[in-house]
């Protein structure tokens, strides 16, 4: 019961937090999988749109950034401190290296701006699977 | 249907209210002891987000370490949020993070933010760009770990914050948290 119960509340946190995660309307945008729903990121997943990993990653146009943010759902589940066992980067690249922060959080929203990794000019935003089972989540990027 | 079964749907319908008041109370992670007892300073007003829909408009600064501002603050629904940008524009967080089921927990004392950076293609390899993030009351120091689970960096925790003004280069393969006498309370995935 206790379990049902959790995964309800889950799920309700995780709608709250897709809606949450959308970024403000501005003048350049990215999605994924789109700006209204949850896609899986997983070691065999890709935009195939030259990100810096062939595969596990999705990444967005190059682009000046302002902010990217990162909608992560319990998926496959929770434990009772809200980790899923999936492991994702998310950050930005450029055509020299990749940088992020890592999270396995489940019902969690975050948000990182170009400069707090130190980049700056044309980027792409990014999300990275780094390891565990594939990450239910949205990701968007606002210019 | 029947006066006697409605009462009865009534009242399992209640109780069933106050079972899932309880149990979100009791299950909410950052309700088990495990705390941060940094209340940090002033609420000051944050602004520069352009987050309309998780709108965060006030935060207290926990810690200037490094050139750096860490924040506690809160969405408008409740929320806990912390937040890291730089020291020379208080008010200004350049990254957010919300975990909706709340930090910390007995079971996850650490909230990272530190960054990460690859340079290869062919690898998942990553070394420490920079070191920050949030600990629970008795962490004393997070380690940062090789591969081979060699500790390559000791953070000490002040203030439920840490902070590293130089990293070493280098795999890095996750961290743990540790008590005062060096005993490993939790590990990151």
């Amino acid at each position: 019961m206790r379990r049902i119960l959790f995964f309800v509340i889950a799920c309700a946190c995780a709608a709250a937090a897709v809606a949450l995660a959308r970024p403000a309307p501005a003048a350049a945008g990215w999605c994924w999988p789109n700006c209204l729903g949850y896609g899986y990121l997983g070691p065999s997943t890709s935009t195939n749109t030259g990100c810096w990993f062939s595969s596990g990653e999705v990444c967005s146009y190059y682009g000046s950034w302002f902010n990217m943010g990162l909608s992560k759902t319990c998926y496959p589940g929770c434990d009772w401190n809200y980790n899923t066992t999936g492991v994702v980067l998310y950050g930005y690249e450029n055509h020299d290296r990749i940088r992020g922060r890592f999270t396995a959080r489940g019902a969690v929203t975050l948000y990182v701006q170009p400069n707090e990794l130190g980049m700056s000019g044309a980027l792409r935003a990014q999300v990275t699977w780094y390891g565990g089972p594939a990450s239910q989540l949205n990701a968007g990027g606002i210019g | 249907m029947s006066p006697k079964l409605k009462v009865a749907l009534l009242l399992v319908l209640t109780t069933s209210a106050v079972l899932t008041g309880v149990l979100v109370r009791e299950g909410g992670a950052s309700h088990d002891g495990a705390r941060i007892s940094n209340a940090g300073g002033p609420a000051i007003a944050i602004h520069g987000l352009r987050l309309k829909l998780a709108t965060i408009r006030s935060g207290h600064v926990l810690a200037v370490r490094h050139g750096r501002a860490l924040y506690r603050m809160q969405l408008a629904n409740g929320t806990p949020c912390f937040g890291a940008g730089p020291a020379a524009s208080l008010g200004t967080p350049g990254s957010v993070v919300c975990p909706h089921g709340g930090f910390p927990s007995s079971g996850d004392p650490v909230l990272d933010l530190s960054v990460y950076e690859g340079t290869r293609r062919d690898a998942r390899d990553f070394s420490l760009f920079r070191v920050e993030g949030f600990a629970a009351d008795g962490v004393a120091a997070v380690h940062f770990l090789r591969p081979n689970g060699e500790v390559a960096l000791s953070v000490p925790v002040s203030g439920n914050v840490y902070s590293a003004a130089d990293v070493p280069k280098g795999s890095i393969a996750g961290f743990a948290a540790v008590d005062k006498d060096g005993k490993r309370l939790w590990r990151s995935p």
